[in-house]
């Protein structure tokens, strides 16, 4: 480890689900650190954890136990509405199934992140057309999702994860709809995205050649982390 | 709220039946009501102009002008009556008016008022043989300054001018001094004939006491008449509180049609955009502005429903001919009819809140690993 | 078959909300077909009831029975018009009578001839036999005017006896009396000594062997202006207040009609686009179109049936109650009509979600774009 400062901090955390009469333990004393401008790549087959782990980095799940730090906000504790207020403001999500708004343009599915949240109007407007720019969507801007193919629409959605300058972003599956080609162009703009923005990345998958184009690997299987 | 806008603005074609529909039951709505002012009108305008507060009729009529005779002796009795400040003898006669220029069997329906104090918009007393006529009577052609033969003795009667929502159980109001009512009673109605001084009702102003102590007054004064305050004499014309309690009852069950039309609706578009929702709540967005969106929707597809359907009741209005639909389409009632629809969306869309709550951001990661 | 049920047992919330609207539509149809013939009814069950064929109203009585007077004069004109063949007068007013019940306005309707004016069937008793008897109009039984039930009119303290009932008898929406002509007069001396004898109101005839009413109806108004002969089916039509009924009513029943099928057809196109992932699904494990089409009509037809059945339960006591003066009554024909109606207009909705179906290609279940991509 070097000494750029930690985006995510994993102390520990468990996740038990009851289900009837059992427990399972989805997560099981997991503890990692992500830095800034790090990538980490999140391989694990069906079922042993990759989602929990994420949904808890992401602040959508609350763990059972342990501590969790984000961009220096302890969420550990954090209420159901200090959550949704946390992930305006601190983390990206790319989606396995894209998930734009169908009836919003390409630059309207960035700008819905500044509506969720405190408006800034202006600022974010340039801030999302910078995105496109930089994603090679300029001319696609006003296009809607169903005139976009595969690939635009996986960027539209990397556009709109980065739009509110997170600390983390989760990408969850990102190129498992898309061809080898393809996959590997977002993988790469994936990974020019992280390093100049200055943000940490965890990329779920169990698709080894994306691991190529992360800083490391951390493997999950039934619910425990082990380096690769 | 503006992403609930957008998707209106965008997509309007999955909006387009709903909205329909909604269209259709505020059309109901309206022309519901519309038909409840327009009976309601016609049949009670002269009585809801009187400008009293009670109105006295002879005990054994069950407040039918018809059946009651109120004797100068009794009406003096009344004035004496502590609390009552004017008094004013009433009577009608309904009959059938030939109107010039109509045929012979084409006859408009009048009721012939003799009045003492002037309604709510009614002057004083015309001349002698002439009358004040009710705008309805315009549809059968009566006009200003015509001579128009009341009943089968064809007693005339000359239009002074026009007043407005004076109808009578039906009939058109004509307003005439006394002796002119009285004159064509006798003639076209000899066995309701009545003498110099009686009239059928009194309508009775009160000043410094309360109009329903006044009248227990006046009924334990006289011993032979019924007092009524005007509002209880508008119920008591026959028909009126059924058509209420009635068209009100339908008013009510299809108000909750256009709740349940909603709640189906916007419940079937929330199920359908669960994955939506769970990706923006991932993204931070809150339940309440996700819930505030399906209520701003719900609120303008009503909005525009209730806006077309006052238009098309108002186009209905204009193409029936006068006289066959008993139609009357107030702006309040077209209000009235837009505001329960909203409230009955709003009520609609709040089914919806609870899968809203529900919807969680996690579903948004592959819920499959 | 399986396929729809299932899915309706698995979506109580959603298929059981649209029952119960359509359920509250044909209630609400039913409740106001009840109530207009319930008006119709209370309004001229009366002129339709009796037995006379033709009515003869003066033109000034507007064709309100009791609002036209036959002078002696015009009584001569009708009784010299061709084609009568009997002739009777008929007299009505209404009065302020007591019973055991209670204080009501009763109409009166006083018949020189039984065959000219009294009802034509009666659902119990007889016709009046002698003087101060009448047959009562069947809804108000439970008000004092059952048989053996004494009226008295007020003022005067006349009392009839009621000695048969009639359905569908009544005038004015309130309690109607069938009585002899002297009994009639009778009634109007009693409230009003000073009275003389009243003109009668309407004339009513019967036609001379070969000729018919219409024929007896033109040769009485050829007789003069002042004279309007009806029909006793038009009498009842052209009663003021009955087309206006009629008209309000069927723009009412139009729109109504009209809300049921775009209910349904919004329901099933809502629903067979939410489920177009799994209908795409079962067309690319073989299921072919046409049953999924048949499921959706399954379906259609069950909540058609069941929103119905519901909706006449909630009629079915509703139908037996009294609004004011105006009885309801259960009506057969409008459930089965409207049934038919409402069936039809539900079922043709819904196919066009079934196009939606035949529309949706299995090949795209493989490629993951369903139906609503």
């Amino acid at each position: 480890m070097n000494d750029r400062p930690i985006a995510l901090d994993m102390r520990d955390v468990r996740k038990v689900y009851r289900v009837g009469d059992s427990d399972i333990v989805a997560l099981d004393h997991a503890t990692l650190s992500v830095e800034r401008s790090e990538m980490v790549a999140l391989v694990g087959p069906s079922g042993s954890g990759k989602t929990t782990l994420c949904s808890i980095a992401g602040g959508i799940l609350s763990p059972t136990e342990g501590r969790i730090v984000v961009g220096g906000e302890d969420i550990t504790g954090h209420s159901e509405s200090q959550l949704t207020s946390f992930r305006q403001r601190k983390v990206g999500f790319v989606f396995q199934s894209v998930n734009l708004v169908p009836f919003l343009t390409a630059r309207e599915n960035l700008l819905v992140v500044d509506e969720l949240g405190r408006r800034t109007g202006a600022a974010a407007r340039e801030r999302a057309d910078e995105l496109l720019d930089d994603l090679g969507l300029t001319d696609r801007s006003k296009n809607l999702p169903s005139q976009l193919s595969g690939g635009q629409r996986q960027r539209v959605a990397i556009g709109r994860a980065l739009m509110n300058d997170p600390e983390l972003v989760l990408f969850d599956e990102p190129t498992s709809a898309l061809d080898t080609e393809l996959g590997a162009q977002v993988m790469e703009l994936i990974r020019s995205e992280v390093t100049s923005s200055n943000t940490a990345a965890i990329v779920v998958t169990h698709d080894e050649r994306i691991t190529d184009y992360c800083d490391r690997s951390v493997n999950i299987v039934d619910g425990k982390l082990q380096a690769a | 709220m503006r992403l609930a806008l957008r998707e209106l603005v965008r997509r309007p074609a999955r909006f387009v039946t709903a909205t329909l529909i909604l269209t259709v039951i505020a059309i109901l709505l309206m022309f519901l009501g519309g038909l409840l002012d327009g009976l309601i009108r016609s049949t009670t305008g002269a009585v809801r102009a009187q400008d009293a507060d009670l109105i006295v009729y002879s005990d054994t009529s069950q407040a039918s002008f018809l059946r009651s005779r109120i004797d100068p002796a009794t009406r003096a009795v009344v004035e004496e009556v502590p609390g009552v400040f004017e008094v004013g003898g009433i009577g009608v006669v309904q009959l059938g008016a030939r109107v010039p220029g109509n045929g012979p069997r084409d006859l408009a329906n009048v009721a012939l008022f003799g009045y003492e104090l002037t309604p709510d918009g009614v002057p004083d007393p015309p001349a002698p043989g002439t009358a004040w006529a009710d705008e309805v009577l315009r549809d059968d052609g009566v006009e200003e300054g015509q001579t128009i033969a009341l009943g089968p003795a064809r007693s005339p009667i000359t239009v002074a001018g026009f007043v407005e929502d004076t109808s009578y159980l039906g009939q058109g109001g004509l307003w005439a001094e006394p002796a002119t009512w009285r004159a064509v009673l006798a003639r076209n109605r000899p066995d309701a004939r009545l003498g110099p001084g009686v009239f059928q009702a009194l309508v009775v102003r009160v000043e410094g006491a309360s109009p329903g102590e006044v009248a227990g007054a006046i009924d334990a004064a006289t011993g032979s008449t019924e007092t009524l305050t005007v509002d209880a004499a508008i119920s008591e014309l026959p028909g009126v509180e059924e058509q209420q309690s009635t068209f009100n009852q339908i008013i009510g069950v299809t108000v909750v049609v256009a709740l349940v039309v909603i709640a189906l609706f916007f419940a079937l578009l929330t199920v359908e955009r669960t994955a939506l929702y769970g990706v923006l709540k991932a993204l931070g967005a809150r339940s309440r502005t996700l819930f505030l969106g399906l209520v701003v929707q719900a609120v303008i597809l009503t909005a525009i429903a209730s806006a077309v359907g006052a238009g098309m009741v108002l186009v209905i209005d204009r193409l029936i001919p006068p006289g066959s639909i008993p139609l009357y389409v107030a702006p309040s009632r077209l209000v009235l009819s837009a505001v329960l629809l909203v409230l009955a969306a709003i009520v609609g869309c709040a089914f919806s809140l609870r899968r809203v709550l529900r919807v969680d951001p996690a579903s948004a990661l592959g819920s499959s690993s | 078959m399986f396929l729809a049920l299932a899915e309706m047992r698995r979506a109580k919330a959603r298929f059981g909300m649209l029952i119960v609207s359509i359920a509250l539509l044909v209630f609400l149809i039913l409740y106001q077909q009840s109530l207009r013939n319930g008006l119709l009814n209370s309004f001229i069950g009366a002129i339709t009831t009796q037995s006379a064929p033709v009515l003869v109203y003066s033109v000034d009585g507007q064709r309100v029975i009791q609002g036209s007077v036959i002078t002696p004069d015009a009584e001569a004109l009708v009784a010299s018009a061709e084609g009568v063949g009997e002739m009777g007068r008929l007299a009505q007013g209404t009065f302020s009578v007591t019973t055991s019940e209670g204080a009501f306005d009763a109409s009166l309707i006083g018949y020189e001839r039984p065959s000219l004016g009294a009802p034509e069937t009666l659902t119990e008793g007889r016709l009046p036999a002698g003087p101060d008897e009448a047959v009562a109009s069947d809804v108000d039984a439970a008000d004092g005017f059952d048989i053996g039930d004494v009226v008295t009119v007020q003022p005067g303290g006349l009392e009839i006896e009621v000695v048969g009932l009639a359905k569908d008898a009544q005038l004015n929406a309130g309690p109607t009396l069938f009585v002899t002509y002297p009994t009639y007069l009778d009634a109007v001396v009693a409230q009003n000594p000073d009275a003389g004898e009243p003109p009668p109101n309407v004339i009513a005839l019967a036609p001379a062997d070969g000729v018919s009413d219409a024929e007896l109806v033109a040769n009485v108004n050829a007789q003069s202006d002042d004279l309007d002969a009806l029909t006793k089916d038009d009498a009842a039509r052209e009663t003021p207040g009955v087309s206006q009924i009629q008209s309000s009513f069927l723009i009412i029943f139009a729109l109504y009609a009209l809300v049921v099928p775009c209910i349904t057809g919004l329901f099933f196109l809502i629903v067979t686009f939410q489920k177009a992932a799994a209908l795409t699904l079962l067309r690319a494990v073989g299921a072919p179109a046409r049953r999924l089409v048949g499921a959706l009509l399954i379906q259609a037809t069950a909540i058609l049936g069941l929103g119905y059945l519901l909706g006449v339960l909630l009629y079915a006591p509703v139908s037996q109650q009294r609004l004011g003066g105006i009885a309801l009554s259960f009506e057969t024909t409008a459930v089965v009509v409207w049934a038919l109606i409402l069936g039809a207009g539900g079922l043709l909705s819904s196919l066009f979600a079934a196009r939606r179906v035949l529309r949706i290609d299995p090949i795209r279940a493989t490629t993951g774009a369903g139906v609503g991509a």
